[in-house]
C-alpha cells in the first residue's frame, strides 16, 4: 500500500556481521506484533539466514517465532522498526542494494482463505550509514 | 415524505495518508490544516492510524489536548474509526466475549475524545451488534457499521443486520454507507498506479473488462459469489506472467471498487447514520469520473439524510504524484454542486452542523 516508503534510506548499519535496517509500516493503520508475520532481509542479492532475523519495535526485539503471540506491542504507523539479521558487509564504503520484504495480516479481514495477508517488498540503494 | 437534507460537509484523516506517514504532517497539524483548508467542519479520525497507543494507553492529558485542539479550530468530531481486528491471533478468531472487550475499549475513547459515532465493520454479527448495544447506550456512541464493498445496501450479510436494528429499534445501531461499495467504473488514479509498477497495456485492459463484466452482471449478493470474483481477479494476474499484482488486483477489484447500484442504498437509508464519501481522482473536469457522487449526493439529499458525508480520497493506492489536499477540495466542491442542484445545501457552518449532526443521531430509526 505505501510500499515505497518501507525501507528508510540511509539507515543501514553493520557491526559484528549484524546488519540492520530501519523499515516503515506498509499500511495505514498499526498493527500488533502477531501481525507481523515475516520479513526478508536481503543486501547485495544475499539474504540473511531466517533464524537470525531479529525484529525491534518499541525499544523491544523479538524473533518472528516470538512476535507470533505478541499482541501488545503495536507498531504505529510513524515509528521505524529495525530488521536485523546475520549478514557482514565486507566493504563498507560500497554502495549496497537492500531488499526488505515483508509480510503482514491484516486483521480485520478475514476471507475463506483465512486472515488476508499482504505481501510487499521495497529495494533502495544505500551506504553503511555513520552509527 | 421528509423533507430535503442537508448533510454537513467533512472529511476523514485518512484521506491524507500518505501526509501523514511521511511525517510532513503530525495529529495536530494535519487537524489544522483540515480546519485552515476548510475541509471541515466534520472531522472524522481512525484510532489505529492517528492515535499511538490506542485503544489501552489514551491517557487523559491526551484526550484534553485533543478536545481542546478541536474546540479551538472549531471542527466537530463525528466519527472515530474503530476496527474489528476478529484476527489478530494467529491460532484463531477472538471469541465473541473477546470481540465485545475488544470494541468496548475502543468506543469508550470514542466518547472519551468527544466523537458521537463509531464506526465499526462488517466481521460484527447481528448478534455481535445487539451484545454491543449496551455498550453503545453506556457511552452514548451509536455504532454505524460500515457497509463496505464487496458488501452493499442490498448483501445478505447487510440485509441481516439490517433486520435485526428494526427489531432493536435503537437509534444508535446503524449504517456507515461507504461511496465505494457503488462504483461505476475502475479508477483511471488506480490504473496509473499499476503502469506505474510495470503493468502491461494489455494486462489492464483485461482488467477493467473483468470488471466491466462484474459491473454488468450486478454486484455479488452472497459472499460464494464474491469468492470468485476474488479469485477471478488472482487468475488474470497469474494468466499474464504477473502472479505478484493477483492480490492487489483481487482486494481492490472487488473491495475498492464495487459495482452495486446506487438503488442498494434505499434498502438501508433509515439506518445510515454516516456516510464515506469514498472517491478516488479528480479528472481535469473538475468531476470524479468513477464514483457517481452527484447522484449519491441527491440522493442523500432527498432522502433527507442529514448526516456528515467524509470526503474519504482512497490515496493509499499508490497515487504519490498528486496532492491529496487539492483532490478532496476538488471532490467537496462537487458534493456542494450536487446538493446545491438537488435544491438543497451541504452544511459547512461548524455551529449548524453540530445542531443537525445531534438530531440526526437522536431520531428515531424509523418513524
Amino acid at each position: 500500500m505505501i510500499a515505497d516508503r518501507m525501507i528508510e534510506q540511509g539507515t543501514l548499519t553493520t557491526e559484528g556481521g549484524r546488519t540492520a535496517i530501519e523499515v516503515r509500516i506498509p499500511w495505514y493503520r498499526a498493527l500488533p506484533g502477531s501481525c507481523i508475520a515475516g520479513a526478508a532481509l536481503t543486501i547485495d542479492g544475499v539474504a540473511a539466514p531466517e533464524e537470525s532475523l531479529r525484529w525491534t519495535m518499541n525499544n523491544r526485539t523479538f524473533s518472528f517465532g516470538e512476535l507470533v503471540e505478541e499482541t501488545d506491542e503495536w507498531w504505529f504507523p510513524l515509528d521505524s522498526a529495525v530488521l536485523s539479521g546475520e549478514l557482514p558487509l565486507p566493504d563498507p564504503e560500497a554502495e549496497h542494494e537492500v531488499r526488505v520484504d515483508l509480510k503482514l495480516y491484516i486483521p480485520y479481514i478475514t476471507t475463506d482463505h483465512g486472515v488476508l495477508h499482504i505481501e510487499e517488498n521495497d529495494t533502495k540503494t544505500m551506504k553503511v550509514g555513520q552509527r | 415524505m421528509t423533507g430535503l437534507g442537508t448533510p454537513i460537509q467533512g472529511v476523514t484523516l485518512y484521506s491524507f495518508t500518505r501526509a501523514f506517514h511521511s511525517r510532513q504532517y503530525d495529529l495536530d497539524g494535519l487537524i489544522r490544516k483540515v480546519a485552515a483548508d476548510g475541509f471541515g467542519p466534520g472531522l472524522e479520525i481512525i484510532g489505529f492510524s492517528s492515535l499511538r497507543g490506542f485503544p489501552d494507553r489514551i491517557d487523559d492529558s491526551f484526550v484534553g489536548h485533543f478536545r481542546d485542539l478541536v474546540s479551538e479550530v472549531d471542527l466537530v468530531p463525528t466519527s472515530l474509526a474503530v476496527n474489528v481486528d476478529t484476527g489478530i491471533r494467529r491460532d484463531r478468531l477472538m471469541n465473541h466475549d473477546e470481540l465485545v472487550e475488544y470494541m468496548r475499549k475502543q468506543i469508550e475513547v470514542a466518547s472519551r475524545l468527544g466523537f458521537p459515532i463509531a464506526r465499526v465493520q462488517i466481521s460484527l454479527t447481528p448478534d455481535a451488534m445487539e451484545s454491543l448495544l449496551p455498550v453503545a447506550e453506556k457511552y452514548g456512541v451509536t455504532l454505524a457499521l460500515e457497509v463496505h464493498a464487496h458488501q452493499h445496501g442490498a448483501h445478505e450479510l447487510i440485509l441481516a443486520l439490517r433486520d435485526r436494528f428494526e427489531k432493536l429499534g435503537s437509534p444508535l445501531l446503524g449504517f456507515t454507507a461507504d461511496w465505494g461499495a457503488t462504483v461505476s467504473g475502475f479508477a483511471p488514479s488506480l490504473l496509473e498506479a499499476y503502469r506505474r509498477r510495470g503493468a502491461s497495456e494489455a494486462l489492464l485492459q483485461q482488467v477493467v473488462a473483468m470488471w466491466n463484466g462484474f459491473y454488468a452482471e450486478g454486484p455479488p449478493t452472497t459472499e460464494k459469489a464474491h469468492g470468485e470474483r476474488f479469485g477471478a481477479f488472482i487468475g488474470l494476474a497469474a494468466r499474464n506472467g504477473r502472479p505478484d499484482l493477483g492480490i492487489d488486483f483481487a482486494i481492490n477489484g472487488t473491495g475498492l471498487f464495487g459495482p452495486a447500484p446506487i438503488d442498494t442504498w434505499l434498502e438501508i437509508m433509515p439506518f445510515v447514520r454516516h456516510v464515506h464519501g469514498k472517491f478516488f481522482g479528480i479528472d481535469e473536469d473538475g468531476e470524479e469520473p468513477s464514483v457517481p457522487v452527484r447522484d449519491l449526493v441527491r440522493q442523500l439529499v432527498e432522502n433527507g439524510d442529514s448526516g456528515a458525508i467524509s470526503s474519504e480520497y482512497e490515496g493509499g493506492d499508490g497515487n504519490n504524484w498528486q496532492d491529496p489536499f487539492e483532490i478532496v477540495r476538488g471532490e467537496q466542491a462537487v458534493q456542494r454542486s450536487a446538493a446545491a442542484d438537488a435544491g438543497s445545501r451541504m452544511i459547512t457552518d461548524p455551529a449548524e452542523a453540530r445542531s443537525i449532526l445531534n438530531s440526526h443521531l437522536t431520531q428515531p430509526v424509523l418513524g
